[in-house]
This record gives C-alpha cells, structure tokens and sequence, in this order.
C-alpha cells in the first residue's frame, strides 16, 4: 500500500466523520455542474435546430425581396415596393460567378380557391421549373411545371399538402379542376409535404402555377416578389452576395450613397432568426453556470478553511505523528477532488434530468453530448483544484506547534 | 541521546521581540526520566516542541541521537519524528469517532513502509497501556484516562526513542492521573527514554530527574 493510497483512505474515512459538510460542499458543486450542462445541452440542442432549418432551406440559398425591410422572417407583404424584375434574373447570371440557378418568382397571398363546393384560401407562387430545384420543392405525385407550361401559359398548378388536404380530403387531386381567383386550373401534381417554416408559417399552404400564366391570366403584376438563387460554392458566398447587390444597384441605377431598394436574406441570417428564441435563453443559462460554479468553489473553499479551523488538531497531531507538508496538502486534495467528482456526477445527471424535461416540455431545444459531460467533468475537476488548493495549502503549511494548543 | 547547546527562541508575532527560552544548553541521556518544570508561561512546552522536532529553535544546536536536527528540512523532521518520537498531549488529541485501534495506527500511515504485522502491533501497544478489551471502542466513548492510554500506545506504535509528554496528567482525575504515570514509569523501566513537561511537582517527583524553567533559562534542580 502505498503512502499516497494511504493518505487517500484518511481522507475518505475523514470524509465519513463529517457527512453533513460533504453534502454541503457537494451540493454547491452539483448545482453549478448541473447548470453548466443544461447550458451546454440547450446550446447544441438549439445549434442542430437552427443547423436543421438552415438545411433544409439549403445552405447555398440566397433569397432577395424587394424593399429594405431586412430583419424580416416573414413575407414583406408591401406590394406597394416595386424593385425586382425579372430582367434583373437575367442580369445575375449573365454577370454574377458561381450561381448555380436563379428563378424569378411572384406570389400573393390569401387567394380563394374553389374546389366544387369546397373553398380555401392559399397563397399562389408564379415559378419557373429550375424553382422547384432552387427549393428543394419538388412534386411528391404528378408532375412539376415544364418548359412548355411556362411558353403556353398554361393553367396547370400543383397543390401543396394543406390544399389538398383542404379541398380534396382523401380524394385523388391530379387531374381535377380548381379556381383559382375564379379562373381554372388543372392539377398535374403535389408538391412534397415541407411543415412549417422557420418563421412559424406553413410551407405546405401553397399552390405553384407557371409565373408567365400568373402574369397573363391570373394577376397583372410586372413585379416580382422574390429572386431565389442556389450558389455553386458555399464558400464563396459572400463574395457572391457582394457581386449580386453591385449588379442589382447597377441594374436598378441606385447611385452611390443611396440605400438599396431590396434585402438579401443569407443563410447566416436564417440562423440568427432561428437562434433568436435560445439565444436568450443559452445567454442566461451561461450566467447562471458562471455564477453558480463561481460560487460553488467560493462554497467549497469557505467550507474546506471553516473545516481546516475546526480540523486543527487533527492536522496538529497528523503533523507530530510524522505527516509531512506534502501529507496532509495531498489528503485535503483529494478530499477535494472527491467531493467535485460526486458533486460533479450529480449536478451532470441533474442538468441531464432538467435537459430532458426543457426539451419534452418544448421550452427549448435541448441535446445531451458527450461533450457537456466531458465539460461538466473537467470543470468541477478545476474547480477543486483552483478552489480546493488554496485551503489545503493553509492547511498543510500551518506550524504544527500552533495547531496543538489550546 | 539530546543534546542542546545554547538554545534561544524568540517570538516576533509582534513587533517587540519577546524571547522565551534564552542560552539553554542541556544533555539527556537515553534510558532517563527527565521531567520539566515551570510555571504557566515559563517556555517549557516551546522546549519540549523543541526538542521533540516540532519546533525550530531561532539560534543554538541541537542534537538528536547522534544527529544534527537543527539543519534538517521539514520534511526530514517529519519522517524523524515518525520514527523516533512519540508525542503524549494534555488534551490527548485522538481522531473522534475513530476506533481506538485506528488511532493508535495513526503514525503507520505516514511511515515509509506500511507494516505487514500492523493490527498485531496495534493491538500489543494497546495491551500495553490496559486496553485489549476496548480496541475498537471510538474514542468519544472512552474515559479520560482511557483516552490519555490510547494516546499513549500511539505513541509507542513505532517504537520510539523518546517519548514526549505535555502535560499528560493536565486533564485527569487523580486515578487516572496515577495510572497515567505508573505506565510511564512502567516504559521508563523498559529502558525508553521519557521526558515529561508539567507544572505539577507531585508529577514531576517521579522522574529521576527535574528541570526548572524560569525567564527561559534553566536550572537543574533535582540530579540523583
């Protein structure tokens, strides 16, 4: 057996003696341990949501509007700006680099679809083929809009989930005839089932018909709402979006000085949408685990030098009895490093615990990962350590002849 | 087995120094039993500290069977003390809720080398002081003057040279306080060298011989 095993056992039997201050000191740990990995469950759950929604959105998407209104999640609704035109589509990629596809794009919203005796309101997109691509927006059953839909104008549409859900119930759509904005249209397709966007609408509420038959024989509006474009190299993405906007100032003749008359949403500004909710929410847990760990060890020092006071004599006569220095440092170590590792442990499952229920409960995004345990570990590791030593070396460098009286 | 050549010790906790052992030379013998006296105050427990290696001395020399202690680093001392010193206090300062048996093991834990034999060797320095039947009784439940006994065999677990006593009988009753000697007494007789500190003469009487502290200097006053 060797000095420091047995150096190690006097500090669990010493542990034993005193119960009460052990839960106290590992309670201070647990609760600190335990907020650091909600934290840091919460911060990956949400950062793979927010990864989610940039992937399906795709990560090479550029989406531009017209108007200034930036920050916006949700359509901008102001028809009244009128900027982008589908010339401006030709011009990006005659003289933009590393675009991979461009579609000019026109919508309105809560248009009245007739179905028989059945009526809804959806939200009508005039696309071109090479959109459904840009997308990710294919047909599940049918077909999508061809070439020729687009030459013809034809009145072709395809149906999301929620219309078909609406109008036809169990019925098969394709090939029947709806109104849209009393004209009719034949179905010749759905469109894959998508939920709800990042900005709490529902993707599937949607028909698609080809933007020339919008223009002709729907809707008499020259502009349009939307360019989407899918970028080659997501790498050069930003040289890209500065390319896009010179050549979209350039088109529109914006001179210098002047702000721009549309607004690019990027992927990074998808995610600073999607984060928006748990970004608060991992900022507080993020105070809180300084905090608490801050006072953790502040906990676990007052107890280990309140300890050591009352310890006197048990360091004293360990001192007579031929305990060196390093002895009794070691045993007050470890006695440290005991009571974070168990404090540590349950503060990990207590912030597992708080991450299942944060996360079932739908407050927020929540992930265990080996990583916030490895976290978890090391840190209440540190803190018996920084925390831990400070007392222990008082302790160990005492005159032992101090220690012994009365 | 000691020998001190002009011991000086001064406390500075202060800013005026106050000197509390001054120009002690002394000489103890193995096998002797030597009691030092002095009223409260009078520097004898700084001396036995001194001697037994808990504490340095400011100024002077100090020899430890045959060895310079006074050069030594802490480290040195502590593995000294393990093995060639034991200590006797008057508060007895044995671990609480601890087994008597635990206690008196105390000193093996910091020895170089764990002995094989050490429950059997507990358990004959317990024997030796009286208290086979209480090994492993805590030492909360134990009487005062069966504490002092368990202090007692703790300090002989190594089997040391010299046994160091503050004031082992400071906390007793009279009955006790007879036990307590007659087993120091008893150690005396098997040749172990003992030096006692107490400020009681009745005490003092019952080693051979009797040192008087006073102003920090010394003065032999009993020499058979």
């Amino acid at each position: 057996m060797t000095r420091t095993i047995r150096i190690a056992r006097e500090s669990v039997r010493m542990m034993g003696r005193n119960k009460f201050r052990v839960f106290i000191m590992m309670l201070g740990i647990a609760v600190g341990v335990a907020s650091l990995t909600l934290m840091m469950c919460v911060s990956k759950g949400a950062y793979e949501r927010v990864m989610d929604t940039v992937n399906r959105q795709g990560p090479d998407l550029l989406q531009i509007r017209p108007g200034t209104d930036i920050q916006t999640g949700l359509p901008s609704g102001s028809r009244e700006v009128v900027s982008l035109i589908e010339e401006d589509v030709s011009a990006i990629l005659q003289h933009v680099g590393n675009i991979r596809a461009a579609a000019p794009v026109k919508d309105r919203k809560e248009i009245e679809v007739i179905y028989e005796d059945k009526f809804t309101l959806t939200r009508i997109f005039g696309v071109i083929p090479v959109w459904a691509q840009i997308r990710d927006f294919g047909p599940r059953e049918g077909e999508f809009i061809s070439e020729e839909d687009i030459s013809f104008a034809a009145r072709m549409c395809l149906i999301g989930q929620t219309v078909k859900k609406n109008l036809f119930g169990d019925l098969e759509p394709i090939g029947r005839t709806i109104r849209i904005n009393n004209v009719p249209f034949t179905i010749k397709g759905e469109l894959q089932w998508k939920g709800i966007s990042s900005a709490g609408r529902d993707r599937d509420n949607r028909i698609v018909i080809p933007i020339t038959t919008y223009t002709r024989r729907l809707f008499r509006d020259m502009h349009l709402t939307q360019i989407v474009i899918t970028v080659e190299d997501t790498k050069k993405l930003n040289k890209t979006i500065k390319d896009v906007r010179t050549v979209l100032r350039d088109q529109h003749k914006i001179t210098s000085g002047e702000p721009d008359d549309f607004a690019m949403r990027t992927p990074q500004d998808l995610i600073d949408l999607a984060y928006g909710t748990s970004r608060s929410l991992i900022n507080l847990l993020t105070g809180i685990a300084a905090v608490s760990l801050l006072v953790a060890g502040i906990v676990i020092m007052n107890v280990m030098l309140a300890s050591i006071a009352a310890r006197k004599s048990e360091i004293g006569i360990r001192r007579a009895v031929g305990a060196r220095k390093n002895d009794i440092l070691k045993q007050f170590l470890i006695e440290g490093l005991i009571v974070s590792l168990f404090g540590g442990l349950m503060g990990m499952f207590l912030g597992m615990g708080g991450s299942v229920i944060l996360s079932s409960l739908d407050v927020t995004a929540s992930k265990i990962t080996p990583l916030a345990i490895a976290a978890a570990i090391l840190t209440c590791g540190l803190i018996a350590v920084v925390f831990g030593i400070f007392p222990a070396k008082k302790a160990a460098n005492q005159n032992p002849i101090d220690t012994l009286k009365v | 087995m000691i020998k001190a050549n002009k011991i000086e010790k001064t406390y500075s906790k202060t800013a005026i120094l106050t000197p509390v052992l001054n120009d002690i030379t002394l000489s103890i013998q193995k096998g002797e039993y030597v009691a030092i006296m002095g009223t409260s105050g009078s520097g004898k427990s700084t001396l036995m500290y001194i001697l037994g290696c808990l504490d340095k001395p400011t100024k002077g020399e100090l020899e430890l069977d045959g060895v310079d202690v006074y050069g030594m680093d802490d480290d040195a001392l502590s593995a000294l003390r393990n093995k060639k010193i034991g200590f006797v206090f008057q508060q007895f300062f044995l671990l609480e809720r601890t087994t008597a048996l635990d206690n008196v093991l105390l000193p093996l834990i910091y020895a170089n080398k764990y002995p094989d034999d050490a429950l059997q060797r507990g358990r004959k320095v317990l024997a030796q002081v009286g208290l086979e039947d209480r090994v492993e009784y805590l030492a909360n439940e134990l009487s005062g003057g069966q504490q002092q006994r368990v202090a007692i065999a703790r300090a002989l677990i190594n089997d040391p040279d010299v046994i160091f006593a503050d004031e082992p009988t400071g906390n007793l009753d009279s009955q006790s306080t007879a036990e307590i000697l007659d087993i120091l007494g008893h150690l005396h007789q098997e040749g172990r060298t003992i030096i006692i500190v107490t400020h009681d003469r009745t005490v003092a009487n019952h080693a051979q011989r009797i040192l008087e502290l006073k102003d920090g200097r010394i003065a032999e006053i009993k020499n058979p």
